[in-house]
């Protein structure tokens, strides 16, 4: 996988998830910020830092991601969620567009 | 974090909306109420075909709903987000007075419950911990008592509270919310309590803007205190009468201070012309509905003064041709209802003028071929109803040249096929009722260039087989009804390939067998479908099973019984919530 087709996504406890570029602009909020020129020192180093989302939230939005590209793709499974997330992923959504 | 959720103020127009309404109904039987969930499944999950992906957010919210008895309480919860889980239990029927309690102080704006099941006081303390914050309250249908509304005093910045049939609430009731002066939108429909001295709390609500006071029989004398909310751009006082009472021209008198008034409706009240002087003075009124009020055409002289005047009811008044040339002063309408009017031909030579006109609806009129002649300069005219009227084939040319037409209505006329080559034309009709029994197949034939046709109505029109060959000129027909008996199952080989239609009337035609079913078995945009009073069997039923958009069946008169049904419901048809036979 060549660096440029990724992104590092950082939670709050700076852990790191490198994942494909395609799976992360599924959030409308880092697609914003990978895309809009100059405006954001992330779209230069491909890495975005979210010292408000947890690493396990994060993990869970990394695993949405997959799941709506293979969703998109026409393989219509559920998507787990746990009820202790819940609510903390529903306001990580919020805050990623997603 | 941003703000994902727009408040959605417009919905709270739709106050007669299907929608929960009809859910209302059939969560009070028990075994019906898997309906509930999933007739009324929230709008996003209805939009949301097969492809598309939910969003995270979704996905989060339906999993709320689903294990909200974990939930003790909202209020940590930015209050967007709350508003998305309350609306998700509200429209899925999941909300209890139980789970209510987790939304208690989360500063929601929208509580919108109206026609919701078991609302009644004790929801109150909730609704009104949301405090300041509360701009809109729909509590339509609830169990609301005079006290429960009290507990809305609090809610300071509400601006709209929708209180439609609450029949437990009084004068009294009223008078909890009079000092909510940043209303600016109030609606009490059905209330059969309040009386004109009630309506004294409205005095003091001086920014509103839009009063429903519609089927409040006791209301009449209490206009009065409407006097000082002069920015008020909308009234309706509809059927505000009982068999002895009624809105009457001394309540119009308070009304001729409204300046602001855009949209006045006071339909079947015993307004006569001397009241209708009264609003002269309404410089901004665009939309009067008179319907039923005992007025006659001298009611123009003061209807001209009002120059921002578009729409016009005065279906079922006194008109007659007596007076009627003061219509043609009415310079700027653009919708005219003369319907169950005694008017002739010789009232439609006013007319001519009203160029701006784009709906006219003479629905069991007088008037005949020759009046017709007085509308050719009516260029704008998009809608006309001559249903019922003495119109026939003669007639027609008259509307050949309105090219803007679409839709007419020549139902019960005495049109024939010959008449219908004038219509040939007129490309830009999309719907069209010729329900008449002298309609047959030839009529069909003068028909096919009308292409943009959605909505055909042929109920009575004598069709055969032959003539629904016509039909596959008609690609976009949304609604087809043909119910005079003439059609037999070869018919229906040229209904099969409709494939936008959404309503399927053919009933009456009692040759038609499980042959018809198995046809139309692809047409699964189908949400309407009528085959009573024909061969259809229960063997047959089979054949519907891919339409999963189906929301009413009748096959009444056949040989299905009630329980045929109910089997193919819950096994394929999730949305079926109407059938014949029950």
């Amino acid at each position: 996988m060549r660096k440029e087709d990724t992104v590092k996504l950082i939670s709050a406890e700076g852990f790191e998830f490198v994942i494909d570029k395609e799976a992360a602009m599924v959030s409308q909020t880092i697609r914003n910020m990978l895309t809009s020129p100059g405006s954001f020192a992330e779209t230069e180093h491909g890495e975005v830092t979210f010292p408000e989302i947890s690493t396990v939230i994060l993990e869970k939005i990394c695993q949405y991601f997959y799941w709506s590209l293979q969703y998109a793709r026409g393989k219509e499974t559920e998507f787990p969620i746990e009820p202790e997330l819940t609510l903390e992923l529903m306001m990580a959504a919020n805050y990623l567009h997603t | 974090m941003g703000s994902a959720c727009s408040r959605k103020r417009d919905q709270l127009d739709n106050e007669d909306s299907l929608h929960r309404g009809v859910t209302r109904i059939y969560c009070k039987s028990g075994s019906s109420k898997w309906l509930v969930t999933t007739f009324s499944k929230p709008a996003v999950d209805m939009q949301r075909g097969k492809g598309q992906c939910p969003s995270l957010m979704e996905l989060c919210i339906y999993k709320t709903r689903e294990d909200i008895d974990r939930y003790k309480t909202f209020s940590m919860l930015p209050r967007d987000i709350t508003q998305q889980i309350f609306n998700e239990l509200v429209n899925s029927h999941c909300l209890t007075e139980v789970s209510l309690q987790a939304f208690k102080d989360c500063a929601l704006q929208d509580l919108d419950l109206g026609e919701y099941p078991g609302v009644n006081d004790n929801w109150m303390g909730v609704i009104s911990s949301q405090g300041s914050s509360l701009l809109s309250v729909n509590l339509a249908g609830s169990d609301i008592t005079d006290s429960g509304l009290m507990c809305l005093r609090v809610c300071g910045n509400l601006q709209d509270i929708n209180l439609n049939c609450c029949y437990q609430i009084s004068d009294y009731g009223l008078q909890h919310i009079s000092a909510l002066s940043n209303l600016t939108s109030l609606s009490f429909r059905r209330n059969g309590t309040v009386t004109a001295q009630g309506m004294s709390a409205l005095a003091g609500l001086v920014n509103l803007v839009k009063l429903d006071l519609e089927k409040c029989p006791g209301i009449h004398g209490g206009l009065v205190h409407l006097r000082g909310l002069t920015k008020l751009e909308s009234l309706n006082i509809n059927w505000c009468k009982t068999t002895t009472d009624a809105i009457t021209d001394a309540d119009m008198m308070p009304l001729s201070v409204l300046t602001n008034l855009e949209k006045l409706q006071i339909s079947c009240s015993k307004v006569t012309d001397a009241g209708i002087t009264h609003l002269k003075g309404l410089q901004k009124l665009s939309i009067l509905n008179l319907e039923g009020c005992p007025v006659t055409a001298a009611c123009l002289d003061s209807l001209s003064a009002l120059v921002a005047l578009q729409c016009l009811n005065l279906t079922r008044c006194n008109v007659t041709d007596d007076g009627s040339e003061k219509f043609s002063l009415l310079r700027n309408l653009k919708v005219l209802n003369l319907s169950f009017n005694e008017i002739t031909d010789a009232c439609l030579v006013h007319m001519k003028g009203l160029t701006n006109l784009e709906s006219l609806n003479l629905d069991s009129c007088r008037i005949g071929d020759d009046g017709l002649a007085n509308l050719t300069g009516l260029q704008q005219l998009k809608f006309l109803v001559l249903s019922d009227t003495e119109v026939g084939s003669n007639g027609l040319r008259h509307l050949s040249g309105l090219i803007n037409l679409e839709s007419v209505d020549l139902s019960f006329t005495e049109v024939t096929d010959v008449g219908l080559r004038k219509l040939a034309g007129l490309s830009s009709i999309k719907s069209l009722n010729l329900d008449a029994r002298q309609i047959t197949d030839a009529g069909l034939a003068a028909l096919t260039t009308l292409t943009q046709l959605t909505d055909l109505d042929l109920f009575g029109a004598r069709i055969t087989d032959s003539g629904t060959s016509y039909l596959r000129n008609f690609k976009n027909l949304r609604c087809l009804q043909i119910c005079s008996g003439g059609l037999t199952d070869a018919g229906v080989k040229n209904i099969k390939d409709l494939s936008s239609l959404s309503l399927l009337n053919l009933s009456q035609n009692c040759n038609l067998t499980d042959k018809t079913l198995e046809l139309i078995s692809g047409l699964t945009g189908l949400v309407s479908l009528n085959v009573s009073s024909s061969r259809i069997t229960a063997a047959g039923l089979r054949h519907l099973k891919p339409m999963k958009n189906l929301r009413s069946l009748s096959l009444d008169s056949c040989k299905v019984t009630a329980n045929d049904i109910k089997k193919l419901q819950s096994s394929d048809l999730p949305n079926l919530v109407c059938f014949r036979p029950e």
